[in-house]
């Protein structure tokens, strides 16, 4: 008999056990719940992607004040100093108390400016809520799913079921460091490791 | 202190880490910065354009940073440039890896604007030995 031949014999096997053990309905439900759990995972990705954008954008549009702000004061103090120094002649004593006058007339629109944008970066983190509660409800699927494919696996698989180690490099992000020997959870530990290896 | 006129090349599959990044090596006094998505484009641009460093993900799609690490250092144009690694693949394999492949540094997201510089520090420091 063909390997082909074998496997669709083994599916229509396995396929008719589930249904006469009732595990097509738990299966059925497996299967009905991951769609959603796409959908909800592609909403928080797009709400956080959004935040990130709207904090950056902010960012963009404060910095330049602020920098402008900065220059401004430097450049004020400069002719103070001098002033001080008594290097600078009547006249130029006058324009510099009007552009320090003009300065400090600045100052509260360049700071509202700022805060609005301040305002906005503190707004972008309503997502946080949102997602956290999307992430509960996908949590306690998982959950849900983990448990009735359990039952199934349990049934059909043989005793001496081999844990199989993952080797593999692309992993993403840690998501749960407790217990595990075989990842770093800062800089520092991979500053050590390379050290320790000569790098 | 290195260069500020030194060309990066940010290679990263998200928009907004290449945007940090970016922003971070602004802060640092590098302006000179370009960008690409993957491993693939990042590639074409180094053997198309003139670049004195690369900052690269790992994980991405058509080519890995680990692939790209592999293929500048394997090209004989290329095979100088400071490579730093920035990524959240943080099992000891990756770093080993890495630094096997040839990487020039190692950092683990989440990062901070401080361990970007003191890394590409130690990286300009290595360089003028």
């Amino acid at each position: 008999m063909g390997m082909y031949a074998q496997i669709g014999q083994m599916t229509r096997k396995l396929h008719d056990t589930l249904r006469e053990l009732g595990y097509d309905k738990s299966l059925e439900r497996v299967a009905d719940a991951i769609p959603d759990a796409k959908d909800r995972l592609g909403y928080i990705a797009t709400l956080t992607a959004n935040a990130a954008e709207r904090v950056l954008n902010a960012t963009d549009i404060a910095k330049p004040i602020q920098d402008d702000l900065q220059a401004r004061a430097d450049q004020l103090n400069q002719r103070w100093e001098l002033l001080y120094a008594n290097k600078l002649s009547t006249e130029e004593f006058k324009t510099l108390a009007q552009d320090t006058r003009a300065y400090l007339a600045l100052v509260p629109k360049q700071t509202d400016a700022t805060s609005n944008q301040l305002l906005e970066i503190v707004m972008a983190q309503d997502f946080q809520d949102l997602t956290g509660q999307v992430i509960k409800k996908v949590m306690e699927m998982v959950k849900t799913l983990e448990s009735e494919l359990l039952t199934v696996l349990i049934e059909y698989l043989p005793a001496e079921r081999k844990l199989e180690l993952n080797t593999e490099l692309l992993n993403g992000p840690v998501v749960n460091p407790d217990g595990r020997t075989d990842v770093v959870t800062n800089q520092q530990q991979v500053d050590d490791l390379l050290d320790s290896l000569g790098f | 202190m290195a260069d500020k006129n030194l060309r990066f090349l940010v290679v990263d599959d998200f928009s907004t880490m290449r945007r940090i990044v970016r922003n971070l090596l602004k802060e640092l006094g590098f302006t000179n910065v370009d960008e690409a998505e993957d491993g693939q484009v990042a590639l074409h641009k180094l053997k198309t354009q003139h670049f004195d460093f690369i900052v690269s993900d790992w994980n991405m799609p058509n080519m890995t940073g680990i692939e790209l690490l592999r293929a500048v250092r394997a090209d004989a144009q290329l095979k100088h440039l400071p490579f730093l690694m920035i990524t959240a693949e943080a099992k000891r394999e990756n770093i080993i890896e890495a630094a096997t492949a040839g990487a020039s540094g190692y950092i683990v997201k989440p990062f901070t604007a401080a361990t970007l510089e003191e890394k590409m520090n130690k990286i300009f420091q290595n360089l003028n030995k």
